[in-house]
This record gives structure tokens, sequence and C-alpha cells, in this order.
């Protein structure tokens, strides 16, 4: 018998047109580690909740066919009962967090059911969470990977047979994520539960993945082994699914003929290694030289500039130490670094939101405090890391054009047109922002943010909870940006984003400036690397691993080693 | 002077009023007071919250008003809900004290408003030891054995949970006005006065979207809540039980509630004994 059993189920949710889950047929062993794949709107999230209960019990809809969880239908069984069988950890996970402090969220859920040791079930679930030692903690005192662990261990602390979880390291840095696999891996391997994942990051499907479900349309398209489902390239791409490079790389090759096509695909450096390193044609000795910043006029500079948190209790911890930038003209800055280095301090400093301790932030070679909010807007603009909190008026278009109106630029109606059309907006023009999806959501909010022809423009983690698919199209959002404004300091985790986009990066650790530089300089430093816990790309990594000198940041730059009698770089 | 106004108003920022709130619900959890069963503060608020309002032997009530504020201070409050303590007290009689103090008033009539000034502010210092002096969770407990209902304690400890993450949100929306709106100029007089509307409309405006967002974002409260057994506990008794049990009677109960006995009647010895 299979731990979970799906036959037929259909779910329609009240009002929608076409249901969401459309016959849908599965079993999923005990012990597994499933990663559930699919386009956005496949029905993975609804399908999730079918398995805790929450559907159809908590959410009425139309529900046709049968879940068995150990051989017993959901609809038998109350959600109490079936919580403590299937464990679920939220995408947006903070707002599943309901008590003030770490332990007493923990255990919350074993107290509602009244187990006698729920405070022992608390920590020990804390403690294979990494908490240990944030125990007696606030939940605000907890940085984002930790209130997300935090999450996981109040699900964990039911001691559920089967855990859920929906993009468990979308916002976090690299280290943080590897963390949360860890976990969950042991939980697989020593616990022996059967985990489940909603994931759209295959290189992480292909290293702890046991199997691969691909969702479309509410339908099941195929249950795979995950090493082989990542090969099934072109099917995942039809589903905006992204294999790991490698994988995408050797496919490409395998249609231009550089590879033969029966061999079977790597998925990881490991086995790209064998695969690649057979063909690879030539190594070039030179070293491309990287491309040094021009040293145009300084628009923004930081000097020694000191900050301090407002600390609830005891001393306040410093963020910035004697810290110094200058920020010139025309550069395209990524800021990098763990969570908490200090990366949206700097760009509240530059909007004037937080004053220095010491030193001085000058802007345009003035005073930062001596700007009122409405000058800074006017040259400066920050488009928060949560676009929900840009939308202040009832429809994306009152909101492009209220900075406008109330300044009373001219013709602002002919102006929020063009940006609705540059941002691809036009259809969505009269919706609320809220109501959108998280792509058209920051491309909605990049459109407010430039309204005024800002100098600078600041981004705060755009990519943060976005799907890759949904990656890409902040990026060419970015390169929308092109002509409006030339300064764009961005501060984030996605590394994609920084190989593709950035021509300066620079990396914050312990209130320092430890390297600020282009990403060749950047990504060839270990000790960097090791500090803060960036990782390049893969292929990045695949190249080194190859022995290739210069550093292939796309995967186009890395086939063209495997091509013959090419002037690569002339 | 323009530094000393930049001063202040930076002080004054929500971020400021959030690590105010922060502080004092959770600033404070060693203190002495943070360290009394919840049940013996709260029946210690039932005397000092009521009785005052009942005496009019002035001595008495200065003993009491040293009392309280002993208690307040051994409870760490934050600045500011000292400073609005201070302004509530002036605003409700304080002032009146003072104008009958200029305007030639002799003994007989500063002495009735004393003993106002004295009752509200033995009351409001001593609700102020007991709700900030004790962390949230503490407090709901207290409540829930006095047989309030769950789903009260349970909304004071979200409150205190979502607080801040609302009032930062509630900073960002504000901060999205300030910086795309156009303030009208504030050199004269009247423009001042449109100035200081202008600040206020926007942040009547600012609720707006903070509600919307925060109905968008309670959807997923609302299912975890579910999932976490919340109404199961409400329906079980065992539950309430198990809550309870961490309220324990210790000696530092004792000794409190013993002192405050010994030192109210103390205060009416001294009153009794007293000319006045």
């Amino acid at each position: 018998m299979s731990k979970i059993e799906i036959e037929h189920v259909t779910f329609t949710y009240p009002g929608a047109d076409a249901p969401t889950l459309n016959d849908l047929n599965l079993c999923v062993e005990e012990g597994d580690f499933l990663a559930i794949v699919g386009n956005n709107g496949c029905g993975k999230s609804t399908f999730c909740k079918t398995l805790n209960g929450l559907i159809p019990h908590f959410i009425v809809g139309d529900m046709t066919g049968s879940i068995r969880i150990d051989g017993v239908d959901t609809r038998e069984q109350e959600i109490g009962d079936l919580a403590k069988r299937v464990g679920y950890v939220y995408q947006d996970f903070e707002n599943q967090i309901v008590c003030p402090t770490v332990l007493d969220d923990a255990s919350y859920g074993c107290l509602n059911y009244a187990m006698e040791d729920y405070k022992e079930r608390g920590k020990n679930a804390l403690q294979i969470c990494g908490l240990s030692s944030k125990i007696s903690d606030y939940v605000w005192q907890l940085s984002g990977g930790q209130k997300h662990l935090l999450a996981l261990a109040g699900a964990a602390a039911l001691s559920p047979d089967v855990l859920i979880l929906d993009e468990p390291i979308a916002q976090l840095d690299p280290a943080h994520a590897d963390q949360i696999y860890e976990i969950l891996k042991e939980w697989n391997e020593t616990y022996h539960k059967t985990i489940i994942v909603i994931e759209h990051h295959t290189e992480y499907i292909a290293r702890y993945c046991k199997h691969v479900l691909l969702l479309r349309d509410g339908k099941n398209v195929w249950q795979l082994p995950a090493q082989e489902a990542m090969r099934r390239v072109k099917e995942l791409r039809r589903s905006n699914i992204f294999p790991p490079q490698v994988t995408i790389a050797a496919d490409r090759m395998a249609e231009e003929g550089l590879v033969p096509a029966d061999e079977s695909f790597p998925v990881n450096i490991e086995e790209g290694k064998a695969f690649f390193g057979k063909y690879l044609r030539h190594l070039p000795e030179s070293t491309r030289m990287a491309r040094t910043p021009g040293g145009g006029e300084s628009l923004v500079s930081f000097r020694n500039v000191t900050v301090r948190y407002r600390a609830v209790k005891g001393q306040a911890p410093r963020i910035l130490d004697q810290f110094s930038l200058d920020i010139r003209k025309g550069e395209k800055i990524a800021l990098i670094g763990s969570n908490g280095a200090g990366k949206s301090t700097i760009l509240k400093m530059m909007m004037g939101l937080v004053h220095p301790e010491e030193g001085s932030v000058l802007l345009d070679g003035r005073e930062i405090k001596d700007f009122s909010k409405e000058e800074v807007g006017e040259l400066l603009s920050l488009v928060y890391q949560n676009p929900e909190e840009m939308f202040i008026q009832d429809s994306i278009r009152a909101d492009i054009a209220y900075a406008m109106k109330v300044r009373k630029v001219p013709e602002y109606e002919k102006r929020t047109e063009e940006l609705l059309a540059q941002f691809r907006l036009t259809e969505l023009a009269e919706r609320d922002g809220r109501l959108l999806s998280g792509g058209q959501m920051r491309r909605a909010s990049l459109a407010i943010g430039v309204a005024l022809n800002p100098k600078i423009l600041l981004l705060d983690e755009p990519t943060a909870n976005l799907d890759i698919a949904t990656r890409r199209e902040v990026m060419n959002t970015l390169q929308m940006l092109k002509g409006i404004t030339n300064t764009v300091v961005i501060a984030t985790h996605d590394m994609q984003l920084v190989c593709d986009w950035a021509e300066r990066i620079i990396v914050l650790s312990g209130g320092y400036v430890i390297a600020d530089g282009p990403k060749e300089q950047i990504f060839a430093d270990l000790y960097v690397r090791s500090q803060v816990g960036i990782r390049p790309p893969q292929i990045y990594d695949m190249g080194r691993a190859l022995g290739i000198a210069n550093p292939c940041f796309t995967i186009d730059e890395f086939i063209g080693y495997f091509k013959e009698g090419e002037e690569r770089y002339a | 002077m323009h530094k000393l106004t930049e001063s202040i108003l930076d002080k004054f920022s929500m971020d400021y009023l959030r690590n105010q709130v922060l502080k004092n619900a959770y600033g404070n959890d060693d203190t002495v007071i943070a360290g009394l069963d919840p049940r013996v503060l709260l029946v210690w608020y039932l005397f000092f919250g009521l009785v005052p309002w009942f005496l009019n032997d002035l001595v008495i009530l200065l003993g009491l008003f040293i009392f309280v504020a002993l208690t307040t201070r051994a409870a760490k409050i934050a600045p500011l809900v000292l400073f609005l303590f201070c302004l509530g007290v002036f605003s409700q009689t304080g002032y009146l004290l003072i104008a009958a103090l200029f305007f030639g008033g002799d003994a007989s009539t500063v002495a009735p408003l004393l003993v106002m000034t004295l009752k509200v502010a033995v009351v409001s210092l001593a609700s102020i030891t007991v709700f900030s002096g004790l962390d949230p969770d503490r407090l709901a407990n207290g409540m829930l054995w006095f047989g309030c209902p769950d789903q009260l304690s349970f909304s004071i400890s979200f409150a205190y949970r979502i607080l801040p993450v609302l009032m930062e949100e509630f900073q960002n929306i504000l901060l999205s006005y300030r910086l795309r709106g156009n303030p009208p100029a504030k050199k004269t007089f009247p423009g001042k006065i449109r100035y200081l509307f202008y600040q206020i409309k926007l942040i009547i405006q600012a609720f707006y979207p903070l509600m919307l967002n925060t109905a968008k974002r309670s959807r997923t409260t609302v299912e975890a809540l579910e999932i976490k057994g919340y109404r199961y506990a409400l329906k079980n008794p065992t539950v309430k039980k198990m809550k309870l049990a961490m309220l324990k009677v210790t000696r530092n109960d004792g000794i409190f509630a013993a002192v405050s006995i010994v030192w109210t009647v103390l205060c009416v010895l001294v009153s009794a004994v007293s000319p006045l």
C-alpha cells in the first residue's frame, strides 16, 4: 500500500470556470522525496492542500475522486487528525507564525492538540532545525531564513509522516537554502519521513530529490526518478521549468551535434566533468581582462559611515562600521551579502530614511539630511522588496500617475500611457496592484518607481519569492529601463541576476565592504565566496571544473569552448 | 534650534514608535514584576486600580503613589509610555493644579485638585505596571485563569506578534505617499497649517492600503491556525489546563503581596496620626 493514493481527483474552486485539478491520479510511496514541478497555476499548491485536508474541509469547492493517506480517505478524517499525519509549510511562511516567541510558536500545534509533552516536542523540532540557540528569542528578532526554519519546526513538531513545503528556498541565500535541504534530507533518511516539495530550483531537485512529478493543467504528466526527469529538457521547458544549466548545455550541444544525442545528459557538475571532458576542443590560455568601472561623476558618496540598530534590549549592534562607498553615474551595481549584512540599510540611508550615527552621506554633493523626503523622491527612487507597499491607489494607472499628477508634470497622462505600454501593463491598467500575479506586481512596481525619471533607481530584492520564469521576466523588465534610468543599485541574493546584469558588484560582510569589482573578479575570489556564501551560476563552476580559465557566465559562452575553429574573443 | 526640532522629529519616527512598543511589551521580561504570577498581579491591580477612586485622604494617596511609582520603576517601563502617562495626567487635572497655583489659589483650592491628580496618577501607574510590566503572553494566561474567553487571550498574544509587522508596513506605505507626494510649501504660517493637514490626510489615506494588504496576508494565517489546531483547542478543556499549568505562585509573589499590604496598612496608620 502506498503512503498517499490519489484516484481521479477533480477539484474546482467556487466560481471558477475550469477545474484546477483535473482527473489527477498518482501514488507516493512511503519514504519518498518528491518534487512537484509545473508552471504557475498548474494546481501545485491546490494539490498540496488536498493532502492536508484543507480541501475539502476548510476551502469549499467541488471535489470528486478519492485521496487516501495510509489507506484512509481524507474526507473521513478531521483536519486535526490529518495535521498530525501531514505537515505543511506555506510559501509566505511569515504569516504562518502566530506566536510572539520562538518556542511557543514551535510547540503551538502540539499544545492545541493537547499533547502533554508539547514543550519537549517543540524543543526537539527546533533542535533539528538548528534553532536551539534561539529558543527564547522573539519572532521579530529572527532573520528571514530563521523564520523559515521556525515555520518548518512548527510543522515538524507534530511529527507528521508526510511533510509538504511550498517553495521552501525562494527567498533564501544559498547557504540557508542548503541548510533547509540538508535538514529535509536528514528527516527523509534518518527518520524515514515522506517529503514533498514544490520547487523550481532544479539544481536542488537533482541533488536531493528522489522523484519528480510534473503537473500540467491539473493533470499528472509524468512521475519519474529525479535524474531522469531533469533530462527531459524539452518537456520541462514547455512548463517554464529550467533544468540545471549543465543539462541545458548538454541538450543544446546535442542539438548542434557537438555531443552525441543518445548519451545520457549530466545533471550535476560531477557527471558534467565526465560528460563534457571528452569533447572539450580548446582551452584558450589568455585570460579575459575584466572591465574596470569607469570614473564617472559621483552621485552618492558614503563617508566613514557608522550605523547602529535601535535595540530592544542591551547594546545596539552595529550594522555598518566606518563604511565608505561612491556610486558613480551610469553604474549598474549589485549589493550582495548574506541576510542581515546591511544591504537594505544602505538603500535606506540613500533615501534619507536612516541617518548615520557618524560620518555623512552625500547626494549630488549635498548632505542627504538637508533634503526633504519629497526632494529625495525626485532624485532617487526605491522599489521595495514587497511590491504591495508601493500600491497606494486603487489601480495601476492611478499609481503610476500619482507622483506626476501631484507634482503637476505637464502631459502626465501621456507619460502614464507610455509607461503602461513600455512595461506591458496596458491590459492591467485598471486593476488593483495587489491582485496581480508576482511578476506583474514587480513590473508595476518598477513602472511606478521610474515615473519621475529618477537619477538613481534602487531595488530591494526584486526577484525574491518569484519562480524562475518570473525572474526572467523581471530581468527583461530591467532591460526596459535602458534610456530611462542609467544608474541602478540592486540589493539581491540572486546570482543569476548579478551575472546577467550587474557591472559592479559590492560584497558586504560584517559591516564592511569586503570586495568591490566586476563579476569576473568577485567570483574568482574564493575567500570572498566562502565568507558570504555567494554562489555563481552552475555553468561557471562547471567551466572551472573542466579547467577553463576564462570564466563563463552564460551557457552560450560555455558552448563556445566546444566549437571548432572559431575566434571567440577578437 | 533647527537641530533640536530635527532631533525631536527624528525621535518620533514610526521606527521609534515600533521600537518603543516592542520594548514595552518584551524589553523588560527579566524584571521582578515580569517574574510575578499574573494572577497575583491582576488581584493586586484590582485593589490599586479601584480603591484609590474611593479615597480622599491625601496622605494615604501620597503613600500609594510612592509605592506604585516604585513598582513602575521596578517594571522598567519604556520612556514613551511614561511620557504618555505624564501627558495624560497633566491634561486631566495637572494643568488645573498649576493654573490654581498661578492665579493665587491657596491650600484649600489646591488640596482637592492634588487629591484628584494623585488618584488618576496612582491608578494609571498601577495599570502601567501590570499591563506593560508583564509580557503579553503571561498577561493573557492570567486573564484566561480568571475565566476570560480563549479568543481574548489569543488576540492579545497575536496582536503583539503582528503589531511590529503592521507598523513596519504602515511606515513603508506612508513613505510611498511621502516620496511620491508633493506637499504644500511650509514657509508661511497658512502654509504650515496646510502642511499639517496634508500630513494628517496622508496618515489617514495610508490606512486603506494597509488594510487591503492585511486582508491579503491573513488568508494564510487563518489556514495555518486551522492546521495548527486552534479551533480544537477551544473545544478541549485539557488544553486550557495545560496552558495554565505554567502559572505558579512563588516566594516572590508572597513577598510582593506582603510588601503591598504592609505598605498600605502603614499609609493608613500614618494618615491616622498625621494632622492633615
